[in-house]
């Protein structure tokens, strides 16, 4: 169950620079299995999973925000 | 780019995470509606074409990726990492894709090659005032709290796991 801390820790109110970039290199080596998940599909609203896109070919997928 | 690839087999995705740098027009996203408009509001200022998958509010798969504010993964048909980088690089990524078109094209035409593990620097273009234009967008709170990391950053010197080569 998701609850207010676990948001509010994830989505922090104040940028202070922690972005773990040393830990982001042994955590999926290229030639390891891409881990599948769920999203919402902005255009749709409608749920889908990574793994619908890579049975149909490759993926290139960026990661980011608006700020 | 993603429009060139696509003849090729290459599906373009854009996966929207929380605010890297939140101010008063665009804060932390408190609620799944709020980040759904945040990432309405991205497909309107960067026109970007692509399907935009929205991340849940804790963010399963940002975390499951390793939480960078602006990541790269190419996956391969079959879900195999090919390629990755900790900054998004459009001419690193053009490379990365011709490279793996290339080597499946050598292969095809009768080649034997062995896959291996391979890692490159990266370059990335940095414009400072795009950026502070990027801040501006959020607002004010975002400008002084990045100008408050620089300083603070600034005290502690090199951050673990960013490259710094010298010219």
């Amino acid at each position: 169950m998701t609850n207010l801390a676990e948001i509010e820790d994830y989505n922090y109110a104040v940028f202070v620079g922690s972005e773990q970039y040393m830990a982001f290199r042994s955590l999926l080596p290229v030639g390891s299995s891409a881990p599948d998940f769920q999203a919402q599909m902005l255009e749709t609203g409608s749920p889908v999973r990574l793994s619908e896109y890579w049975k149909k070919g490759d993926v290139l997928i960026e990661f980011g925000s608006l700020t | 780019m993603a429009r060139a690839f696509a003849p090729k087999g290459i599906n373009f995705l854009f996966l929207y995470t929380r605010e890297a740098h939140p101010g008063e027009n665009y804060p932390a996203h408190r609620s799944f509606e709020q980040k759904l408009a945040h990432a309405r509001a991205f497909k309107a200022e960067f026109k970007t074409e692509r399907p935009i998958l929205v991340d849940d509010l804790v963010g399963t798969a940002h975390k499951l990726y390793g939480s960078l504010p602006n990541m790269t993964y190419l996956v391969s048909r079959g879900g195999r990492v090919l390629f990755r980088a900790d900054w998004t690089d459009p001419p690193t990524i053009e490379h990365a894709i011709n490279y793996v078109l290339n080597s499946r094209a050598r292969r095809r035409e009768g080649l034997r090659l062995a896959p291996f593990y391979a890692e490159f620097v990266g370059y990335r273009w940095n414009d400072p005032a795009k950026f502070q234009e990027g801040l501006a967008r959020a607002g004010q709170q975002s400008i002084d709290d990045f100008a408050r990391a620089i300083e603070r950053r600034s005290k502690q010197g090199p951050r673990p796991g960013r490259i710094e080569l010298p010219e």
